[in-house]
């Protein structure tokens, strides 16, 4: 076993782009959930608005690559009024309903035989990060930093760029949440009849939360879409959200901190038991006698179902999150 | 009494003993279902034949297809002819994006492919999540079949009866649930699962037929219902936690037991034995198996049993009284937690009767009820949540629609017009058919 390969992975996929683009969406994701207390569970698709802005730039519109990000800003607002419009007004769970189901459609249309010429079907869209990849000042092939911080300077540009613009929206969310808006939008989580009897509209500021956190999403997709240089549809799957939600439960919700730290956490752990399992089948399956435990075909399962488990025993025995305080986890105080 | 802190722990330790138990049960057979796997990376590209006799879709593979695979820069990197099974396997030498390609000239006569720009498949590589990747080219006859636009009509809504009866069976439970304990449930889908690989279990595995392992099956998932009440949702509430951290575990249970099951099972979706094969019986323009015909009358006898049970029993008018206020109901004397251990008993059966009508009717997969999830909850919303009517006539009513609506969108996107009712209902009558408006501001 090649413990030394194992635990460089798993240290550089603290700071790799897997964990940014998880910290961006958490960030997002953590507007809604952790302070206003909308249960948003389409996270995946506000990313994919991100993701496919950029690709129809090249795809659809032929038009240069940063229109991508006001085209994924609109993408944005009509998915938020689509889902919002109805629910907002309701009990938090029809959110999560129409959500889980509008995020599902949305990964169907652009998946669709019908309108591949749009979204490019299931082969997605690739050949649209020209642009971005001109700007890279790297030498694509050559290899940078230093053990066990490596990366190529293909995936370097991107590393600095995202965790920039994890930075920036760290103290965006920060700087929010410390301010007036901030105040209603947690007072919306903790009490909202009493907000309401405030005179504040307590419809539009949720709608505004739902706006700005699929905004912060959709920067996560597209740092997925630039990284990869491609946009698949199966990248924005219901499951992402869930993963994204694992992460910031995790690191604590209703904290800045929490989205960073807990994405490291989530991709930490998840590289590690990855890579492990797959050291240990990789000569074949694992067997105990004649009891088969685990064969190499069964790794991409056991990681997933360790994340569910990890959820719920989190939900369960520690809701603030590793790091989190248990008073700002007011969750259910409807 | 233990103290607090003591029988926090001890259920800490309850809830993480029958998670392990969980898992180690499901692992108890593994790989016995799952081929062994090599370092080898192939694809298979297979060509099927497709024809559509009387809306049931009957796929014959076709031999002697010429199949190339190129890399991404158009170097060939292996070629094949299809056998006897449609199908030929084709060894790459390494996990990456491969282009295939089929020769549309070396086609039988008369037969074109369906999507005729898919002559030319593009694969990532991200898609080698095992070591083979299989392809399929879906072909047809060249001219169109010709129905008439009432039989096609006709032929959809007998579709989406049957689709109707298995949405309204899984989401009896689902509503209920919610109703008496205000949980919505993001894990049903995975009770419906269960059903439909614990008959596949029986049927295949150890060739026990339908008939008598369906009853055994239905029972099971009944205590898959009764487990998850007992192992963690009655706890959960025991402990204090709220209904919207309780829903965050629904979530995470769903995605744990979906990969129990794909650990078990494999990706592949798989066919359960009993009645696959039959042929067509004509009623009128309709065409429809006869196993078909028999789930259809059966599940129509259950959902009427379940109906009646609601109006008629004891027991059922507990159920509803618990479901309609669970304060008043606890004041006349009803158990309520005894209600709610029923539901969840009763919900679990049902959704397991929809796994194996749902197995019947397509076939089984790891996925096969978290698919089906988003429609139940249209169908609950749209009868009113929370309401055990509701759930029938608003599942049967989503069901006709999502096959009706196929007449005029792209199949593949047939279960979009659903997410419009569910909108329009949620902004014109947010509590459903039957709901009573109370309960959803």
């Amino acid at each position: 076993m090649d413990w030394n390969q194992i635990f460089q992975n798993t240290v550089r996929a603290a700071v790799g782009v897997d964990t940014i683009y998880f910290a961006i969406a958490a960030l997002g994701l953590n507007i809604q959930f952790g302070y206003t207390g909308l249960v948003n569970f389409g996270q995946a698709a506000f990313m994919a608005c991100g993701s496919y802005g950029l690709g129809m730039t090249a795809q659809y519109f032929g038009i240069g690559l940063w229109w991508g990000i006001p085209l994924g800003i609109i993408f944005v607002i009509i998915l938020a009024l689509i889902v919002g419009i109805p629910t907002l007004r309701l009990r938090a769970d029809y959110l999560a309903i129409v959500t889980i189901a509008t995020a599902e459609i949305v990964r169907l249309f652009v998946r669709s035989v019908k309108f591949n010429k749009i979204f490019g079907g299931t082969e997605g869209i690739s050949n649209f990060s020209r642009d971005y990849r001109e700007l890279n000042p790297f030498e694509p092939g050559a290899t940078y930093g230093f053990e066990p911080f490596t990366f190529s300077g293909y995936t370097l540009i991107t590393v600095l760029v995202g965790w920039t613009l994890v930075a920036i929206f760290a103290l965006l969310v920060w700087q929010l949440m410390r301010s007036p808006w901030g105040r209603v939008i947690k007072g919306i989580r903790e009490d909202e009849d009493a907000v309401r009897s405030l005179g504040k509209n307590v419809y539009a500021y949720k709608m505004q939360s739902l706006i700005i956190g699929g905004i912060v999403g959709m920067f996560a997709g597209m740092v997925l879409a630039l990284d990869r240089g491609s946009v698949q549809p199966d990248n924005y799957s219901r499951d992402v959200t869930f993963y994204v939600l694992t992460a910031l439960v995790l690191g604590g919700l209703a904290k800045v901190s929490g989205s960073i730290v807990g994405s490291m956490l989530f991709w930490v752990l998840f590289v590690f038991c990855d890579n492990f399992l797959r050291e240990v089948t990789r000569s074949g399956p694992l067997r105990i006698g004649d009891f088969t435990v685990i064969q190499s075909t069964q790794v991409g399962a056991v990681n997933y179902m360790l994340v569910g488990i990890g959820l719920m025993l989190l939900m369960t025995y520690r809701p603030q999150g590793l790091f989190g305080n248990r008073k700002e986890m007011a969750l259910d105080g409807r | 009494m233990l103290g607090n802190k003591q029988s926090q722990k001890l259920f800490a330790l309850k809830f993480s003993l029958f998670l392990f138990c969980g898992v180690g049960l499901f692992a108890g057979y593994a790989g016995s279902s799952v081929s062994a796997a090599t370092d080898d990376y192939s694809i298979i590209a297979s060509v099927q034949n497709q024809t559509l006799i009387n809306g049931t879709t009957n796929r014959v593979p076709v031999a002697g297809v010429s199949v190339t695979v190129t890399k991404a820069d158009g170097t060939i990197v292996g070629s094949g002819i299809t056998d006897d099974n449609g199908s030929c396997t084709i060894a790459v030498p390494s996990r990456d994006a491969y282009s295939i390609s089929i020769d549309e000239s070396t086609l039988p006569d008369g037969l074109v492919l369906i999507d005729a720009e898919k002559a030319q498949v593009s694969i990532p590589k991200d898609l080698f999540t095992t070591n083979t990747k299989r392809v399929t080219f879906f072909t047809g006859e060249g001219a169109a079949a010709g129905a008439s636009e009432i039989e096609r009509i006709l032929q959809r809504l007998a579709d989406g009866v049957r689709l109707g009866i298995i949405i309204a069976m899984c989401s009896v439970g689902l509503s209920l649930v919610f109703g008496t304990t205000g949980l919505t449930n993001f894990a049903h889908g995975e009770m419906v699962t269960f059903g439909g690989l614990v008959a596949f279990y029986f049927n295949v595995i150890l060739e026990i037929p339908i008939l008598i392992s369906g009853p055994v099956v239905i029972a099971l998932g009944g205590l898959f219902g009764l487990f998850f009440n007992w192992g963690i949702f009655a706890r959960l509430t025991k402990r204090g936690i709220g209904l919207i951290s309780q829903l965050v575990v629904t979530v995470g249970l769903s995605i744990m037991l979906r990969n129990i099951f794909l650990f078990q099972f494999g990706g592949r979706t798989k066919q359960l034995s009993s009645y696959s094969k039959q042929v067509n019986i004509e009623i009128g323009p309709i065409g429809i198996t006869p196993r078909d015909l028999t789930t259809a009358i059966l599940g129509v006898i259950i959902l009427v049993s379940v109906a009646l049970f609601l109006q008629r029993s004891r027991l059922g008018k507990a159920i509803r009284a618990v479901s309609d206020n669970v304060q008043l109901a606890s004041a006349t004397g009803i158990d309520t937690r005894k209600v709610i251990k029923v539901v969840w008993f009763a919900g679990g059966a049902l959704a397991a009767t929809g796994g194996i009508f749902r197995g019947l009717d397509e076939q089984v997969s790891f996925s096969m009820g978290s698919d089906l999830l988003f429609l139940m909850f249209a169908g609950i919303t749209l009868g009113g949540l929370g309401s055990a009517f509701g759930a029938l006539i608003g599942g049967f009513f989503i069901g006709i629609f999502v096959e009706m609506s196929s007449l005029f969108v792209p199949s593949e996107l047939k279960v979009a017009p659903a997410l419009f009712i569910l909108i329009v209902v949620l902004i014109v009558r947010p509590q459903g058919i039957l709901g009573k408006s109370q309960r959803v501001g």
